[in-house]
């Protein structure tokens, strides 16, 4: 269980790395959209990340106390993307649609890395 | 036609994204049934699956909302 804690508060702590980033980014630089975009689709990433967390926390303990669980969150998570593309549709003079697309899979690339640095460290 | 591929994307990948969750799931259910002590690392294993199941049909949402903003 140790393990899974670890993971989760590992990637957290990533995600808000990242996104104190890119507000750094938005402050500082002149590409405005782009890391308006990035801070879109990376707000929107963090939230599918804490869902699947969340998720995952309780199906295990549902599972472990021989309870019902209601799913995994998938289509909540598949919500929250169509929700950013159509925010970065609807303003688009804000918003880098490529940007806000990069940022969305933050959080998988942040999964993935931590996977591997864990995976080589242990 | 738009309409109909942003229909064809987001079914499949919902196909796609269930199929592969739906094993995972299983598997993870078994797994923590007969070794609860596990539960850790299993639920690990489980969330690392289930982000890279994930990974996929998300793209395809986006794609085929665009394909319907286009």
């Amino acid at each position: 269980m140790e393990q899974y804690q670890s993971m989760i508060t590992r990637q957290r702590k990533w995600m808000f790395y990242l996104l104190a980033l890119f507000v750094l980014g938005l402050g500082f630089t002149p590409y405005t959209s782009i890391f308006l975009g990035l801070l879109l689709g990376t707000v929107l990433s963090f939230y599918n990340l804490w869902v699947m967390q969340r998720k995952i926390t309780r199906f295990g303990q549902a599972v472990a106390h021989q309870k019902g669980t209601a799913g995994i969150g998938t289509f909540t998570r598949l919500a929250s993307v169509a929700l950013a593309v159509l925010i970065a549709f609807r303003y688009e003079e804000y918003f880098h649609l490529t940007a806000v697309i990069i940022g969305l899979m933050t959080t998988y690339v942040v999964i993935m890395i931590d996977f591997m640095i864990f995976r080589l460290r242990y | 036609m738009g309409a109909l591929a942003a229909a064809i994307a987001i079914g499949l990948a919902a196909l796609g994204a269930g199929l592969g969750n739906g094993m995972i799931v299983s598997r993870t259910v078994e797994g923590i049934a007969r070794q609860p002590e596990l539960r850790g690392a299993l639920q690990t294993t489980m969330f690392i699956g289930v982000a890279l199941v994930e990974a996929i049909p998300i793209f395809a949402v986006v794609i085929a909302f665009m394909v319907m903003g286009s």
